[in-house]
């Protein structure tokens, strides 16, 4: 499994001048983006499609958070997501260990989790609301059967080429199998496996909004194509601003996280 | 100097600390081969506090019988005995490993990676801190305790891993190849701290090289194996006292035996270059 190591690509490791350079690119090229948007949504947009985004940010006042409903429905997709996710870790790390842990299961199991994993579940859609419902229930599930997948196939790559050397060596100090996958599988696959919850909250996240979009009449997916059918474009990308904040901030969190079990290598 | 062909018997002066008792391993071949058979009716003891060298040409088995005396391979035939006792797994309270690379484990800091060592070996409670400084001082690297491996350089790390292996304490210790993956002066120098670090603690040591130097400035003893599969050639006697300073590799009783040791090695490994090639040519086994 690849993962990439966005740590390399973090300002942190940089001399002063470099770090400055980095961040003045990036700011300068949201900025220009943004006056490019700006100046094409005033001359040429047409009202109904494109919102200029000064306008954006006068939405996220008072249509957004102004509106009870709306902000409801904020919070009700920010507790939705928080929920899959958390029961996708704790179902994927689960079922990645059960599968990954023995040569057997691993051989045995492990591509029946991709082919799972490879079917295109908004196909599937249709038969989670059947079976939980247009609620809450029903994107949580949607979500779950999104963020699963990445965590159990990075579980199981992540028990995967631990060093033979290590696992020999903690042996001849007198290691039991217990203590071995304590002490040198589990931190061996940390790296791993958080690659796969970053994933995960990326794919839980689009899980619920999909549910939200098609199905359901709450959250800010609902919100969304109210105001996409209703041409008011100012809010419907204040709320995509919204949503997109929200992904960033989890997934801050989840990397916090991963620092404080990767110290070793920094 | 003597050399005593094909006979592995101590002396009885000392208690024997390991006894390696017509021991065979035959590995299974790959589908459609013959299992090839790597160690041939080995038998050897070493008595207690004695420094015994194995070397021998690629593939003889050296490292398959240090992993067999270890405990982390059973043999296909024979046996060997720690004491009394007959080896029928690790025997971390016994016997410690030092490894060609190091086993350090690179989410510990060196001082946790004490820890879990002597957590695996069953030694638990306070007293572990003080042990693992002691051992760390033992070879200079007091300073780097709070470091992670990937903070060291490669003979640093190999320094730690054999101060891991002195801090538990145990009688006996494995070394295979330890100082393989050091460039020559590094070598030196912590051969040289080796002897004089044996001097003082008295273990029993068994030590895989391919290196004629480093097993004439070390051992006591030299085995000798052939080539596959690995037999006992030959034994060698180093009758030096640890610990040996540097000039010892310049005595003429260091090149003749070394000499020796090339001339009884030269062989073998013309061999096992030989069936290298065949190998080459299709059916390895």
């Amino acid at each position: 499994m690849a993962t990439i190591d966005t740590s390399r690509f973090a300002a942190a490791a940089m001399p002063n001048e470099q770090r400055l350079g980095v961040a003045s690119t990036r700011v300068l090229l949201v900025l220009g983006l943004l006056v490019l948007w700006e100046v094409y949504a005033r001359l040429f947009g047409r009202a109904g499609m494109v919102a200029p985004p000064t306008d954006v940010i006068g939405a996220l006042g008072p249509t957004v958070f102004g509106d009870p409903k709306v902000r409801s429905a904020v919070l009700l997709t920010f507790v939705e997501l928080g929920v899959a996710f958390l029961m996708s870790v704790a179902l994927g790390i689960a079922l990645g260990l059960l599968v990954g842990i023995g040569e057997i299961g691993r051989r045995g199991l492990f591509p029946i989790v991709l082919f799972l994993y490879a079917i295109p579940q908004v196909v599937l859609l249709p038969l989670v609301v059947l079976i939980f419902g247009l609620g809450p229930a029903g994107k949580i599930a949607f979500g779950v059967s999104h963020g699963v997948f990445p965590i159990i196939v990075n579980t199981i790559a992540g028990m995967r080429n631990v060093s033979p050397l290590l696992v020999r060596g903690a042996e001849s100090m007198g290691a039991s199998r217990l203590q071995v996958i304590r002490y040198v599988v589990f931190p061996h696959m940390v790296a791993t496996v958080f690659a796969g919850l970053r994933l995960a909250m990326t794919m839980t996240l689009l899980g619920v909004l999909l549910a939200e979009l098609f199905v359901s009449t709450g959250g800010i997916g609902y919100f969304t194509q109210v105001y996409a059918e209703t041409f008011n474009p100012a809010p419907l990308f204040a709320l995509i601003a919204t949503l997109a904040l929200m992904a960033v901030a989890i997934n801050e969190l989840v990397r916090r996280v991963e620092l404080r079990f990767t110290r070793w290598k920094q | 100097m003597t050399v005593d062909m094909r006979n592995g018997a101590a002396q009885p002066t000392q208690a024997v600390a390991i006894a390696i008792d017509r021991v065979s391993q035959r590995f299974p071949g790959r589908s459609g081969t013959n299992p090839m058979l790597a160690l041939d009716d080995v038998s050897l003891e070493i008595r207690r506090g004695e420094f015994v060298c194995l070397i021998g040409p690629s593939g003889c088995g050296k490292s398959t019988l240090l992993n067999i005396v270890g405990g982390l391979i059973a043999p296909s035939a024979g046996s060997v005995r720690i004491g009394r006792n007959t080896v029928n797994g690790a025997r971390p309270r016994e016997i410690a490993f030092v490894f060609q690379e190091s086993t350090l484990f690179p989410w510990y800091t060196v001082l946790e990676n004490f820890r879990i060592a002597l957590k695996f070996q069953g030694v638990e409670g306070g007293g572990w801190r003080d042990r693992a400084m002691a051992a760390l001082r033992a070879v200079g690297m007091e300073n780097f305790a709070e470091h992670y491996p990937s903070q060291l350089s490669v003979g640093m790390k190999q320094r730690i891993n054999l101060a891991r292996g002195l801090c538990v304490e145990t009688d006996i210790i494995l070394m295979d190849e330890p100082f393989a993956a050091l460039d020559e002066q590094t070598r030196m120098v912590l051969g040289e701290d080796l002897s004089v670090l044996l001097a003082r603690t008295g273990r029993t040591i068994v030590f895989v090289t391919h290196s004629l130097a480093e097993a004439v400035f070390l051992a006591g003893r030299i085995v000798v194996m052939t080539a596959r599969p690995g037999r006992v050639k030959a034994i060698i006697d180093v009758p030096a006292p640890h610990p040996r300073s540097p000039d010892f590799m310049l005595a003429p009783q260091f090149s003749t035996i070394r000499n020796d040791l090339f001339a009884l090695l030269r062989d073998e490994i013309r061999q096992t270059v030989a069936a290298m090639r065949e190998a080459r040519d299709g059916a390895r086994p």
